[in-house]
């Protein structure tokens, strides 16, 4: 990657700058995750599909972890953006309001 | 609905992995997010070369169109403009048409979900008129739209040789080639000395140092080793290289590892192409990016691995054919990538990743 300008924006849908990203490692964050938790970074439409390379790139560069040791973000249901509506079809075979639930696991309607 | 095979991904490997299952007699899905089957290959109007041995060389919408009278014969469900959301807490599919999300029962999952351009940051690089070199491509082919009338290209790949000359071929001014290597990357060297006859500088060792314009891209300052440049352009293709689509294999739980020669983080996979999950198998660039030949050979290893599986052909007679296909993909794929698989393959036990799929 370019020697990067503090002002480049790295999260286009969330616009979050390289600064705003750099301050988080030197706080102590190591992947991408800890830089979504505290900026927003991958957070808007594209679910971090274009920004989860370059904040790996700039952890690589700040910290020297290896790229091997970045590991991937969480990538939740729904993969991609969906209207509310159509999650909560009223399909009578199967509840889509339950596919989102599905990954949290019940145990007598509570929260395992 | 429930299917034998369940096909994620309509592009080169996932119509190929189609036509060895639906050719045994298997029931086949394909869900793909376009409107058309044939993915990438769709824009891609260079000669594709080299092919498995039962395809000759030809334009890359020319093989979408063959791949796709191929499974014309066969038990293929076509479920297109439908994308995958995400899998149920029983392993099917939830598959959304935009209007409906409906779970999808496959005995056999193999994912072919392509890769992803990596963008190249430099300071205001989300301007209008900055994209990616396939999204370019995507504009002149497809939608025959001129993405602009000058621009530059970053990076000096193959695919981005191959876009330069499409974008002269349409009538756009090719100003320079930028690369922070000290060389061209391309491995087909005579692309790169057909710009460089046509009189386009290559500039190495030197990056974007900033984009400017009042809405739209107008000039880019250009960070040459002794000095910086400006160049007036209205286009700015950028190659910042390609990675696997990640996100269903994470949903489903499949374990990961990191191939750097196959681009980056990789799920893991072994000789028959099924991941860390039995029941889901890869082909692909997902597996690994590669050339077209070499995606075609992944998607029918993956086919023909899940036709043994499903009983629909013998052990003996699917190791004779995964053999030979191997051997192939040997001869064809770049040597770096092949070997990487190689390497990739032996970590099948000991992935970086796995079990982080936790609520």
């Amino acid at each position: 990657m370019n020697k990067l300008d503090k002002t480049t924006i790295i999260c286009r849908c969330e616009e979050i700058s390289c600064e705003e990203v750099e301050e988080v490692i030197s706080n102590g964050g190591r992947t991408f995750d800890d830089v979504k938790r505290i900026t927003r970074c991958g957070m808007g439409p594209c679910q971090a599909k274009i920004c989860t390379s370059m904040v790996a790139e700039i952890i690589h560069q700040q910290t020297g972890l290896s790229p091997s040791e970045i590991p991937l973000p969480r990538m939740r249901m729904p993969l991609s953006p969906i209207k509310l509506e159509t999650l909560a079809t009223n399909s009578t075979s199967f509840s889509a309001v339950k596919s989102v639930l599905d990954e949290v696991e019940l145990e007598e309607g509570k929260v395992r | 609905m429930k299917t034998d095979v369940l096909i994620i991904g309509g592009g080169p490997a996932g119509l190929s992995a189609a036509i060895e299952t639906a050719s045994r007699g298997l029931d086949v899905t394909i869900v793909d997010e376009a409107s058309q089957l044939g993915g990438q290959l769709n824009q891609q109007t260079q000669v594709l070369r080299p092919l498995p041995s039962v395809y000759e060389p030809m334009r890359g919408f020319e093989l979408a169109n063959k791949l796709i009278e191929q499974i014309k014969g066969f038990n293929v469900r076509l479920l297109l403009n439908h994308r995958v959301v995400g899998f149920y807490a029983d392993g099917s599919a939830g598959i959304t048409d935009e209007e409906n999300v409906f779970p999808v029962k496959a005995k056999k999952i193999i994912v072919a979900s392509g890769a992803a351009e990596k963008a190249v940051a430099f300071p205001k690089w989300t301007m209008p008129g900055i994209m990616t070199i396939g999204a370019a491509q995507t504009l002149i082919n497809r939608d025959f739209v001129m993405p602009g009338k000058e621009a530059v290209i970053v990076g000096s790949s193959d695919f981005a040789m191959e876009t330069a000359i499409q974008l002269m071929d349409v009538g756009i001014r090719v100003k320079a080639i930028i690369e922070k290597q000290s060389g061209a990357l391309a491995k087909e060297q005579e692309k790169a000395s057909e710009l460089s006859k046509n009189g386009i500088p290559f500039y190495f060792n030197s990056f974007i140092k900033e984009a400017r314009g009042n809405g739209q891209v107008e000039q880019i300052d250009i960070e040459l080793p002794d000095e910086v440049i400006t160049l007036s352009v209205d286009l700015v293709c950028m190659d910042g290289g390609r990675a696997p689509i990640l996100d269903v294999f994470y949903q489903l739980g499949c374990s990961f590892g990191f191939q750097e020669e196959l681009g980056g983080w990789v799920p893991q996979y072994n000789h028959t192409l099924q991941t860390g999950r039995e029941d889901v198998y890869l082909a692909g660039n997902a597996a690994g990016i590669s050339t077209q030949g070499p995606l075609l050979l992944t998607g029918m290893i993956a086919g023909i691995s899940v036709s043994e599986e499903l009983q629909a052909i013998s052990p003996a007679e699917a190791n004779e054919m995964r053999e030979a296909l191997w051997k192939e993909l040997g001869l064809l794929e770049d040597k770096e990538v092949y070997s990487g698989r190689i390497k990739h393959l032996e970590n099948f036990t000991s992935p970086l990743l796995k079990d982080q799929f936790i609520s």
